[in-house]
């Protein structure tokens, strides 16, 4: 009995040093890869045709989704607003619930949440496959850098792209529970914006954007990097896409909640 | 000269213990032996693909492993490699694919012209007609036609050395037969190094000046072709064999069976 218990303990314990290990072991290839792309940049290795054409694909791309999920976010925010102040709040404060959820959390993390699904799963299948292909292995080989070449633009794109899709998010939300306000609580536009105005910080949109920023960095900096590990055939660019998905929404929430105590006190 | 000293590598088992092993400027030499003995790990150390754990390799004199990146990179640029499945990028047409075989910032400072002879050329070299295949993208090529634009990615750059992994892989005797043709005549006409990393022993032998054959990470045999048809080790008499079963099987395909499709679909 005690045997059994030193083992399950032991093996506790092996499996949460592995879990360590690997994280830290992510964390230091990460740091490597930014650094790298940090030099490629400054020294200009990184061709602007190939930026753009991310930019078109991450920023371009992404616009009628994150519309659609803005539209989505701001018409349930206030519904559900307006279902609760009912009764003795006063019903312009829905304008500030809508436009301060949106704004502070909704545009930001849905916005990062579809830019995962659709940009952030898709790189590092791209990768993975080209890596498992030997494709990563042929530009070594043709002495091209596969940094400058695959992971700078990626990375640069979702950076630029990312906050102005918050950006868009942000407008687009505030003004979908503002519609949304005057169908399901029959609070008018007038109304709805006092109360969005009175509660309003200019700081609010900059926290938003820098989050956009923030995301935007972090997402194709995991999908490249888990790209680049991607061990292997097909079953190992599926368990990559999903590892690369999971980490992306796990950091992605975990750096959500590292916000408010930084930047909103 | 590729000199390999010393090379040892392992992926939780040893694959490669201690490869010594020069390869003359203008040799072709054939690495043959049984799956998964490091054939295609030994060749992935010779420009750096793959580090060993211990030993070396230099070409021309200049270390791979203990030289500056930028050598490297001059390194790997002296070095076309033909990869087993071609590894075209799959976003890029044939055009572009090989462009990227160019010697650095020359495709940024040739004028499109000379690019486009230069391009043309690689693939009238490996018997490709340029205006049916440099607008296609790799998916829409045979199996057979996507190894000879691997081919002439690796030529374009007018290297040195090449490494041909696997050029044969899953290609019908008549490819296989034009693939070594090919390497032939690359060889007479470029004055190549090269090395081969192949299954078929009958390439080998065919194509080599000489032949080396790996065995569980170790070189059994290095030699001439007559001297492995004629070696009395029973390992190299195994593959000797297996060459004289393959050659009355493609005999006897070719007296009693139709002709059947050359190309390999990808």
């Amino acid at each position: 009995m005690r045997k059994l218990l030193l083992k399950t303990v032991f093996g506790l314990l092996a499996r949460i040093g592995r879990t360590a290990e690997g994280g830290f072991r992510n964390a230091g290839e990460m740091t490597l890869l930014v650094w790298r792309v940090a030099v490629a940049t400054i020294t200009g290795r990184v061709a602007l045709r190939d930026v753009l054409i991310q930019l078109m694909s991450v920023g371009v791309g992404s616009i009628p989704l994150v519309t659609v999920t803005a539209v989505l976010s701001g018409v349930v925010t206030s519904q559900q607003g307006g279902y609760q102040f009912t009764s003795s709040i006063p019903l312009y404060v829905l304008g500030s619930v809508v436009t301060s959820s949106v704004v502070l959390e909704l545009g930001p993390v849905m916005t990062s949440f579809v830019l995962i699904g659709r940009v952030g799963a898709r790189i590092t299948a791209e990768i993975g496959t080209m890596k498992v292909s030997e494709q990563i292995d042929a530009l070594h080989s043709l002495g091209l850098d596969p940094v400058p070449v695959l992971a700078a633009p990626r990375i640069i794109a979702g950076t630029i792209a990312m906050p102005l899709l918050v950006g868009l998010a942000d407008f687009i939300g505030v003004f979908a529970g503002l519609v949304a306000a005057r169908f399901a609580v029959g609070l008018g536009p007038d109304s709805f914006l006092f109360g969005a105005r009175m509660f309003w910080h200019s700081w609010d949109l900059l926290y938003s954007i820098a989050k956009g920023l923030v995301f935007g960095f972090v997402i194709p900096l995991i999908s490249v990097h888990m790209g680049f590990k991607t061990l292997g055939g097909a079953e190992g660019v599926g368990r990559a896409t999903t590892s690369a998905v999971v980490f992306m929404i796990i950091t992605v929430l975990v750096l959500d909640a590292t916000f408010p105590p930084l930047f909103l006190n | 000269m590729i000199e390999y000293s010393d090379v040892h590598k392992a992926f939780d088992v040893p694959v490669l213990s201690g490869i010594n092993l020069t390869v003359d400027t203008r040799e072709t030499l054939s690495i043959v032996g049984p799956s998964g003995t490091g054939k295609s790990v030994l060749l992935k150390t010779t420009n750096g693909l793959l580090v060993p754990d211990r030993g070396d390799v230099r070409i021309d004199g200049v270390s791979v492993y203990h030289s500056a990146r930028d050598a490297l990179t001059e390194i790997r640029r002296k070095v076309g490699y033909v990869f087993q499945y071609a590894a075209l990028f799959d976003s890029m047409t044939v055009f572009e694919n090989i462009c990227t075989g160019l010697r650095d910032g020359e495709a940024r400072r040739a004028r499109t012209p000379e690019i486009l002879r230069k391009v043309c050329e690689s693939l009238e070299d490996v018997n490709l007609e340029p205006a049916l295949v440099l607008h296609k993208l790799p998916s829409e090529l045979s199996g057979g036609m996507r190894k000879r634009v691997g081919l002439a990615r690796a030529i374009v750059g007018r290297p040195e050395i090449l490494l041909y992994d696997e050029p044969v892989t899953g290609l019908d005797p008549v490819n296989t037969a034009a693939i070594s043709r090919l390497i032939l005549e690359i060889r007479e006409r470029s004055h190549v190094t090269s090395i081969v990393v192949t299954h078929d022993i009958q390439q080998a032998l065919e194509i080599s000046d000489r032949v080396a054959l790996l065995t569980h990470g170790k070189l059994r045999f290095v030699g001439t072709p007559a001297s492995f048809r004629d070696s009395s080790d029973p390992v190299v008499r195994a593959f000797a064999d297996r060459r004289v079963a393959a050659e009355a099987a493609l005999q006897l395909v070719e007296r009693g069976q139709p002709e059947e499709e050359t190309e390999e679909e990808p």
